[in-house]
């Protein structure tokens, strides 16, 4: 039962998102043969460092999706305080509660069967305008991001420069 | 890249890789302990005698003396599984199962099970997250009715059915899950009123995306008075604690209604009563 139901919510959340696409996202299985293995292209918000960039990255759902939430990752280079250096985006609606050794604080919003791929991506935008430099994800990110603005926002320029296949600025 | 990109930006860093290590360690270590408990206790159990409770307070006083004065009240005790969805999932055990010899009460109770789904939707819930919740709680809903009142043979089936339903972790996960989203449905719908339970600044709102619909959240006092209320289900809860006393405290959920479903609260947990 528990893939079956996966299945039919991915293809619905699928549908969804093809028929109302949220502003800079898209979203989709990387082959129809297999739904439990996403990619997704998402915009660096204007005004913000990131603006401009194109940044892809890959969903992979458990079988027991919706009751457990995908895991999320960057294909592409990235420097952010709530990205892993592999890649791995580390944001509060991604764990279950009581998933919890990154110490978020406890209003922030959690996975819940009702949330989906779309608030999911929705909220990697608004962590890409705005990084919780709490969280000990990229610990020199985040440092960074706290102490030296200039430096971070000239790394988040290449970073978008590279998405787009354009090389550094000089 | 290596002019403005400090060394962990690469993807190797050592000080990034140790602090990975660490992290996953402590989840792998959470997921080890929940799938321990797990694998001793089933999701929902059979039925035991209430001296099973008084063996597991043999060397405590204070719990010897209620556990004796519960055995004047119950003579059956259906342990949940502690993995903070007991409350739902006690309850709807209990509330299906008194449904299957109370034809009048699940006629009533259909009628507000089949409109459940209309108010979520209207409340802003998209449909497709929502939809395969209320289908499988309906289908169990549905399985009552067909044998509910019917011959003994038959209420024997369907008994063993729910149980089996509830001991299959899909099933039984989606009831819950459908309950908590009654749950915070019936909050969102009457938030003027459910605002005063709530301690701090957040709104009903914020308290049902942290505290309500998330699986593994505890209930509280609100999510009882929020459930028993939109489904009109009355709920008595006995208290077991170490406050005063050789009385376990009763509780009643809507205040004043005829309880329905009995369940026994000790710190933390849930667990089903027969009377």
């Amino acid at each position: 039962m528990m893939a079956g139901s996966a299945l039919r919510r991915l293809m619905a959340e699928y549908k969804q998102l093809t028929l109302n696409p949220p502003e800079g996202i898209i979203a989709g299985p990387v082959n129809e043969e297999n739904f439990f293995e996403w990619e997704a292209l998402i915009t660096g918000p204007e005004g913000t460092c990131f603006e401009g960039g194109i940044f892809p990255a890959k969903l992979v759902f458990p079988p027991d999706y919706p009751l457990s939430p995908p895991k999320m990752q960057f294909i592409c280079e990235m420097f952010h305080p709530n990205i892993y250096a592999d890649g791995r985006v580390c944001i509060s609606i991604l764990h279950a509660p009581g998933d919890d050794p990154m110490g978020y604080e406890s209003s922030a919003e959690r996975w819940s069967p009702v949330q989906s791929v779309e608030k999911i991506l929705l909220s990697v935008v608004s962590m890409l305008a705005e990084p919780n430099d709490e969280s000990g994800a990229n610990v020199d990110a985040a440092k960074m991001w706290r102490e030296d603005r200039e430096q971070f926002n000239r790394i988040a320029e290449r970073l978008v420069r590279k998405t787009l296949g354009l090389p550094p600025p000089e | 890249m290596a002019d403005d990109a400090p060394s962990s930006s690469t993807f190797a860093g050592n000080s990034v890789d140790s602090s990975i290590n660490q992290d996953e360690l402590i989840m792998k270590q959470q997921r080890e302990i929940e799938q321990e408990i797990s694998e001793t206790i089933p999701l929902v159990g059979d039925l035991e005698s209430l001296q099973t409770l008084e063996k597991e307070y043999n060397e405590d006083p204070v719990y010897m003396l209620k556990v004796k004065d519960l055995s004047a009240k119950y003579k059956y005790i259906r342990r949940t599984r502690p993995d903070g969805n007991c409350f739902f999932r006690a309850f709807s055990y209990a509330y299906l199962e008194h449904l299957v010899t109370d034809k009048q009460e699940y006629e009533k109770f259909y009628e507000i099970a089949k409109n459940s789904k209309e108010i979520l939707v209207a409340l802003g819930f998209p449909q497709f997250t929502v939809e395969d919740f209320y289908e499988t709680f309906m289908e169990v809903v549905q399985r009552v009715g067909e044998h509910a009142g019917g011959t003994l043979d038959e209420l024997g089936a369907i008994r063993q059915e729910l149980h089996d339903k509830f001991n299959k972790q899909g099933y039984s996960d989606y009831i819950v899950v459908y309950l908590r989203l009654i749950t915070s449905g019936q909050l969102q719908t009457e938030h003027d009123f459910y605002q005063n339970f709530i301690e701090g600044s957040r709104t009903v709102t914020e308290f049902c995306r942290q505290e309500v619909e998330p699986m593994y959240k505890e209930s509280d006092h609100i999510h009882i008075i929020a459930l028993s209320n939109a489904l009109k289900v009355g709920v008595r809860v006995r208290y077991m604690d170490r406050g005063e006393g050789s009385q376990v405290m009763a509780h009643d959920f809507p205040e004043g209604a005829k309880p329905l479903v009995h369940l026994l609260y000790r710190p933390g947990h849930y667990d089903i009563l027969y009377a």
